[in-house]
């Protein structure tokens, strides 16, 4: 215990930014601390506010009752998600790992740490919406102390049961592929399935809480929230604890119990072939099989689009990451084959009178909204790491290097989008002409999210991280690229809807297409301006 | 004098086939200073990886001071500090908070460890920057951090894994001092190195590795047979016949 609390203690002031702070000598460094704690601030504030507004809706429609299940479940939803995706860089495959194994921690307590290291990072953000959903509850509700303190307490605890579920699915995953050759490969097709997998259960849970008219939606969402507590007993002790009803203080006693023992229960079971997967993950012998053969030449862009290539496929976290809106993209794009396009606007429009002819020039944003999640340039200049030494040596332009890592990003993006589009047009039997100035669109979408990613990934470039989830997931330049990029989206989404029933198609997709174009070029010349200022 | 590591048919297999270490076997006792040289690639790592508990291995077994690797992990780490080729430690954290973290594992008492950091940051020379983060030492400052770390619990089993790399002359030669100083107080060292004249003049052992099996093995008396340690290795190296010297 005294060890396990010891390594927690290290693992958190590893990557603390106040010790960053207290220590370092560089102001450049100092103000990036600050900066980082006043970005962290407003995305809290942003969280917070979102919460309270989706209590006051809730309250508004005579619906507080279903809020502390709505408040739980969304915490579960996004603890299991976000675990799944970061499990494999937190606890396997990390880089001092040989340094902790080497000393006297037992293989359990170095597991356990590594996860409540990851709780405690990511419970900031859990915290947030649940305090947002309980000061929107007691507003309407007005409710003793007694229940504030429990709806505190429980906070901790509720995302721990989702954490360790995603958590033992992604040791299972990784057990799995130590029993192959090729175990990263293994592994990021298993993560990739289960995470699709994961998402076709939301859209089905999200489909349980559609329906085709407004009241009815709003009476049934108390029974369906009821229905989501009784598929998930934890949500159901959490809410019965803070709202007093059924199961009372019981539930909370339940929920801190079961939290527990399935946390030891867990890291028992993971310990015990934690060494053997680790060793399979970070030890690989040289096949000394090559033989010498023509070799190709490429560009220097060429050849950086290349790398980065080798660097993506290379790491489980930034394959289960970064490809994943093109592969789901891909499924998407072959089900609406399958099941039509008619049908795909109706459950996405609710089943509003709208003729799905005029949403035709939205077929490239539909896509996007998959592809353009995530962008390999916002993450791909931090990722270099310790290894920013080699391009920094080679006679090679900034600019150039990014101009490589950029083509890269359209290399992987640009044909999953072409497909997509191919694919909806041909559901949306639209004519040929129509198609093709739909793939420029999506062309230029591609460009946008490609410049745009770049220019928060050169920003907010960041080197000295201790474990490359740090930048893939939860880095600056990755959060300060989604929001934007999900408005501008959205805005032109809007105008897609409102210019579609005043101009022709061809009018409207070449308008959207300059709008998009431009803002690419926009973020392109930015991208060379921080370029030509970037020291070395 | 007693046995205080011993490898015994050690065989580590990558993806089924491909052995990287084969039928190693191996005795280091209180004392030695046993040397474990071989090409790049020809399983040093490997094998000093698995010795630390840090890696899994496929057949044999390995003891440290009479306690078994692979059932009692925990007293061995104990007793044994492990230098790795290139010390990933903690960046974020300052040179003496890392040293504090490995201290406090090993339950060394506030005052022996003053005493001992001191002791060791002074003839590293590195005292003085053990306030500022590991970010911003040298490859050559991380490392003398890491030997520190390692014989800041005065281990009876020490591990190295190519330590002169990126040391700096003094450094280097401090740290041979202090190797034969230990093992005059009867712990045993185990160390890869490519500087075969280093091996030479600190080793009384060493162990010669080619393509994951073991080709010659003894004291560097019996090894060398009157030649230098540089001769008999490339000679063992291009040789295809297999040279078992045991001591």
């Amino acid at each position: 215990m005294k060890n396990s609390i010891l390594l927690l203690k290290t693992l958190l002031l590893s990557t603390s930014q106040s010790n960053i702070y207290r220590h370092t000598k560089e102001k450049k460094r100092r103000g990036k601390v600050v900066g980082a704690y006043i970005g962290l601030a407003c995305l809290y504030a942003m969280l917070i506010g979102y919460g309270f507004a989706m209590c006051l809706g809730y309250g508004a429609f005579g619906l507080t009752d279903a809020i502390p299940v709505m408040g739980g479940l969304v915490i579960c939803i996004l603890a299991f998600v976000f675990t799944l995706f970061k499990t494999n860089g937190y606890l396997f495959n990390f880089k001092e790992y040989d340094m902790l194994m080497s000393l006297p921690f037992a293989p359990e307590t170095v597991a356990g740490c590594k996860f409540l290291y990851m709780y405690l990072k990511s419970l900031p953000w859990y915290l947030c919406i649940s305090i947002a959903m309980m000061a929107g509850y007691g507003r309407f509700v007005h409710p003793g102390v007694f229940t504030y303190i429990l709806w505190l307490v429980l906070s901790f605890f509720l995302p721990i049961i989702p954490m360790l579920g995603a958590a033992f699915l992604g040791f299972i995953i990784a057990r799995i592929s130590t029993g192959f050759k090729k175990t990263k490969i293994v592994q990021t097709v298993l993560t990739m399935i289960f995470v699709v997998f994961c998402f076709s259960i939301r859209f089905i849970v999200e489909d349980m809480f559609r329906n085709d008219k407004v009241e009815a939606t709003l009476e049934m969402i108390s029974d369906k929230t009821d229905s989501a507590a009784r598929m998930y007993p934890p949500l159901k002790w959490f809410a019965d604890s803070v709202v007093g009803r059924g199961m009372g203080v019981l539930g909370a006693l339940l929920l801190i119990v079961v939290s527990v023992i399935l946390f030891a229960v867990i890291f028992r079971i993971v310990g015990r072939s934690y060494r053997n997967i680790n060793s399979a993950m970070t030890s690989h012998a040289a096949g000394r099989k090559y033989k010498m053969t023509t070799q190709k030449m490429r560009s220097v862009t060429g050849a950086i689009a290349f790398k980065e290539f080798r660097r993506l496929t290379g790491s489980v976290t930034y394959m289960t990451n970064g490809a994943m809106g093109i592969l789901l993209a891909s499924l998407f794009s072959i089900v609406t084959l399958v099941i039509g396009f008619d049908k795909i606007i109706a459950t996405v429009t609710q089943g509003a009178p709208i003729d799905t002819a005029l949403l035709q020039p939205a077929i490239p944003f539909i896509i996007y909204f998959f592809i353009g999640m995530m962008s390999s340039t916002t993450c791909s200049p931090s990722l270099e790491g310790k290894n920013y030494w080699i391009v920094q040596s080679l006679p090679i332009e900034k600019s150039t290097l990014f101009k490589g890592k950029m083509l890269f990003n359209m290399y992987l993006t640009v044909p999953f989008m072409t497909f997509g589009i191919i694919c909806l047009c041909i559901s949306a039997k639209a004519s040929v002409v129509d198609s093709i100035a739909y793939i420029i669109l999506g062309i230029a979408l591609c460009a946008f999210s490609t410049a745009w990613g770049c220019v928060c990934g050169v920003k907010h470039m960041r080197l000295d991280w201790e474990n490359e989830v740090e930048v893939i997931k939860q880095g600056a330049a990755v959060m300060i690229y989604m929001f934007p990029n999900m408005f501008i989206c959205m805005g032109l989404i809007v105008l897609t809807v409102v210019l579609g029933m005043r101009v022709n198609h061809m009018v409207l997709t070449l308008i959207l297409t300059l709008i998009a174009a431009g803002l690419a070029a926009l973020s392109y010349l930015r991208v060379m301006s921080l370029c030509r200022r970037m020291q070395v | 004098m007693g046995t205080m590591l011993e490898i015994r048919n050690y065989t580590k297999t990558y993806g089924g086939d491909r052995k990287a270490a084969d039928n190693v076997s191996l005795t280091v006792e209180s004392g030695d200073i046993y040397g474990f040289i071989g090409h790049n690639g020809a399983g040093k790592s490997t094998t000093i990886r698995a010795v630390v508990g840090v890696l899994d291995f496929t057949e044999g077994e390995i003891y440290i001071d009479g306690h078994s690797v692979k059932n009692e992990p925990m007293e061995c780490k104990k007793v044994t500090a492990y230098i790795p080729d290139n010390p990933d430690l903690y960046e974020n954290l300052t040179g003496i908070q890392y040293l504090n973290f490995v201290a406090d594992v090993f339950g060394i008492g506030a005052e022996e460890r003053r005493e001992r950091i001191g002791k060791y940051a002074d003839a590293f020379e590195i005292k003085d920057a053990l306030g500022d983060l590991i970010s911003s030492y040298s490859h050559g400052m991380k490392q003398k951090v890491a030997i520190i770390s390692a014989l800041i619990h005065e281990p009876k089993l020490l591990v190295l894994d190519e330590p002169f790399v990126g040391l700096d002359p003094k450094a280097s030669f401090t740290l041979k001092e202090m190797m034969r100083q230990m093992c005059e107080k009867g712990t045993a060292i185990f160390f890869s190195t490519h500087v075969l004249e280093v091996a030479e003049k600190l080793c009384n052992k060493v162990a010669i590795i080619k393509q994951g099996r073991i080709i010659a093995s003894g004291s560097i008396e019996e090894i060398t047979e009157g030649h230098s340690l540089e001769e008999t290795f490339l000679e063992a190296e291009s040789g295809n016949e297999e040279q078992h010297i045991t001591s």
